[in-house]
């Protein structure tokens, strides 16, 4: 064997040895099953994350294991928990957290090292992201936060100023409308939706715990959608809930629609795949600026064994350390969860090479924080997101379209 | 031959009546229970009574999804019967070429679901599908195959009928076997041409064989799910909510694990009666 040949198959070799060790943990490790719902690059980036934690250290091995998108995930982590089979570690979507929370399923934080102290970003951790959430058990831990922003083809808007109010926004996508391209896209879906609500001044639950969905700013919401649709500025996307993002996202890429809303997740994901500049903006104003935030939080199942949270938690701290959010946040566009963090990636002058990643992170400080309503998820899931979808798309009178959903939130009260 | 002793038959039927059990009769009386609970998965089911079938019939959840279904398994029957029959009738021929046509439109049928969904996804795309580029080289469309609340069910419909034609014409292929070449004879000497022979002859011998297609891709289009999750996830507007897509929300989207058994059992019920009009169907059917 010549020496190009025996240093080739011990490539392969060591090779093949590395992918074992990526999937079979070492004796002696107290191995952590971590259910999680990331795709694309995000899912990678995960990926080295859990390697670099699995490295660093000998005593425990998370085995993460993809279950589809949010909504996929959480029936299956809601089934596994039926079952008495839920893992000890994943990550839900905010809206659902005051429910599981009711529910006694997630094990309160309080107590493990550090979890008060940690310098999270006060818009994105439990306190800020919830009403009163700082006055509940801890439960939840930030990590994959977003806020909605806009993201527009450069090269098509130059010219024109940023759009920063409604009107504004509607006119330049009409300007930026042509033949076999659309100006403006936006998924009909219940974040988008609470944006615009917050923006019209309006709070989908009143302090009170009443379901108002925003009462005048919810009807304002939709007409705002259906005017956009009604003058051709605006893309209906196919599809329901990811799938009507995934494609919004496709139609930005290929040209056929010019600015469109997404997550801020998707930041690093567009630049990287257009064919053109793509920058992002903050979401317009209404009578106010408004967001909410997204993604989701990291729990602890109650139901698992202490050894395995115990573990599961060394996880989330080094997860949540500058170093791993700095980076999740830099490869994504995620948010950087902790302020040190955020300071990390200024002074390291990430920000001033990727003025895109800042835009969400300027815009919490106009976020809102969610309701801590049991019947959060509910309302998001049953009541609000089809009806905004037969509003918008079979043209029906907002006023009407929301008083049946109030009715409707009033009988899925749990 | 007889069994040595009177329980060993028994022994034989034991594993099928050990799966069957375990995963169907269980299963479907445990639904029935449930249908009478109210339940989350996470929180103890409370005793509702009948409130989740009022619930699933006011809301209009019920009729909506069962009214979809029948919508597209008419079309679906309807569609595969007469293309199915109309490509047995093409390729009930010897030759190489008709083996090949055979085999082409036999192995849709083949094909999975999940592979179905996806690839009718890049065909049925309103901007970039293949369907409208063509149809817009004749000028016509585009043609909003997904996102029209009143195309949609209709291209779900469609794409069924795509995957289940082929099996349709092997039915009829072996209905056409089937046929004794006298009566086509007979038929020729008195004059009868092909027309002719085919509407008075072949038809109506083929009836049988036209029921258990009816009835067996009927029954497939009650079962439809695969390609509504990929497509249309129930859109727009729930067009496109087949029953068992709505079991799926209820259960899995939204928790009302009550609700999701109260339209199992009524899509029991449903099946129950189409199966027992093919039983029907066939015992009417068997020689004398």
């Amino acid at each position: 064997m010549d020496r190009r040949a025996l240093l080739l198959s011990l490539a392969a070799l060591s090779g093949g040895l590395a992918g074992c060790a990526e999937s079979e943990a070492p004796p002696g490790r107290v191995v952590v099953p971590f259910w999680f719902t990331y795709g694309g690059r995000n899912r990678a980036t995960l990926e080295t994350l859990v390697a670099r934690f699995n490295h660093a250290q000998s005593d425990v091995w998370v085995r993460a294991i993809f279950q589809g998108d949010y909504f996929e995930g959480l029936a299956k982590l809601r089934t596994a928990l039926a079952a008495g089979a839920a893992p000890p570690l994943s990550h839900v979507v905010g809206e659902v957290v005051p429910y599981l929370a009711s529910t006694g399923v997630l094990e309160p934080l309080d107590d493990y090292p550090g979890a008060r102290t940690l310098p999270l970003h006060p818009a994105l951790g439990q306190a800020g992201s919830f009403r009163g959430g700082a006055e509940r058990p801890l439960v939840v831990m930030p990590f994959n936060r977003s806020t909605p922003i806009a993201y527009v083809n450069q090269r098509l808007l130059q010219g024109q100023p940023p759009p920063d109010t409604w009107q504004a926004l509607h006119d330049v996508a009409r300007a930026l409308t042509k033949p076999g391209r659309f100006g403006f896209g936006c998924p009909i879906d219940w974040w988008y939706w609470a944006a615009l609500v917050g923006q019209a001044g309006g709070e989908v639950v009143e302090a009170d715990g009443r379901v108002s969905l925003g009462g005048q700013a919810g009807v304002a919401a939709l007409k705002w959608w259906q005017d956009l649709i009604a003058t051709g500025a605006m893309k209906q996307p196919a599809g329901r809930d990811y799938n009507a993002w995934e494609q919004l996202s496709q139609d930005f890429l290929a040209g056929r629609v010019a600015m469109i809303w997404s997550s801020t997740a998707f930041v690093r994901y567009l630049e990287e795949t257009a064919d053109f500049p793509v920058q992002a903006l903050p979401l317009p104003h209404g009578v106010r600026g408004s967001v909410p935030t997204g993604g989701t939080h990291f729990v602890l199942l109650k139901s698992a064994a202490s050894e395995l949270k115990q573990a599961a938690w060394r996880f989330v701290s080094f997860l949540l350390s500058a170093d791993s959010a700095a980076f999740w946040s830099s490869e994504t566009g995620y948010l950087p969860v902790t302020t040190e963090a955020a300071q990390r990636l200024e002074a390291s002058g990430f920000y001033a090479k990727h003025p895109n990643h800042r835009v969400a992170l300027d815009q919490l400080s106009v976020a809102e924080p969610w309701p801590w309503s049991k019947s959060l998820f509910r309302i998001q899931r049953e009541v609000v997101q089809p009806r905004l979808e037969a509003a918008v798309l079979e043209r029906r009178d907002p006023v009407r379209a929301l008083d049946e959903a109030r009715a409707a939130a009033a009988e899925s009260q749990l | 031959m007889r069994p040595t002793h009177r329980r060993e038959p028994l022994w034989l039927l034991l594993p099928m009546l050990l799966t069957l059990g375990v995963f169907f009769v269980y299963p479907l009386l445990s639904a029935l229970q449930q249908s009478f609970y109210e339940w989350d998965l996470l929180t103890p089911a409370r005793f509702v009574g009948l409130a989740n079938y009022r619930a699933i019939l006011a809301s209009g959840e019920l009729f909506a999804s069962l009214g979809t279904t029948l919508l597209v398994s008419v079309v679906v029957v309807v569609g595969s019967l007469t293309l199915g029959l109309a490509l047995a009738l093409a390729v009930h021929r010897p030759g190489r070429i008709a083996a090949l046509a055979r085999s082409a439109v036999f192995s849709a049928y083949v094909v999975s679901w999940v592979s179905v969904g996806l690839l009718f996804l890049w065909i049925f795309d309103a901007d970039a599908g293949v369907v409208n580029r063509l149809l817009s080289l004749v000028g016509v469309g585009p043609v909003k195959w997904l996102t029209s609340t009143s195309v949609a069910p209709f291209t779900v419909a469609l794409i069924v009928i795509w995957k289940v034609t082929g099996y349709a014409m092997v039915v009829f292929l072996s209905g056409l076997s089937g046929l004794p070449p006298e009566m086509q004879e007979a038929a020729a000497l008195d004059g009868a041409g092909p027309l002719s022979r085919l509407r008075h002859v072949t038809l109506p011998l083929l009836r049988p064989t036209a029921a258990f297609v009816a009835i067996t891709s009927l029954i497939a289009s009650f079962q439809l799910f695969d390609v509504v999750r990929l497509l249309t996830q129930g859109g727009p507007v729930r067009s496109t909510t087949v029953l068992v897509y709505a079991i799926y929300e209820q259960l899995f989207r939204d928790l009302r694990v009550g609700r999701a058994s109260a339209l199992v059992v009524v899509f029991f019920v449903v099946l129950s009666a189409l199966t027992w009009l093919k039983l029907r169907v066939f015992r009417a059917q068997e020689p004398v």
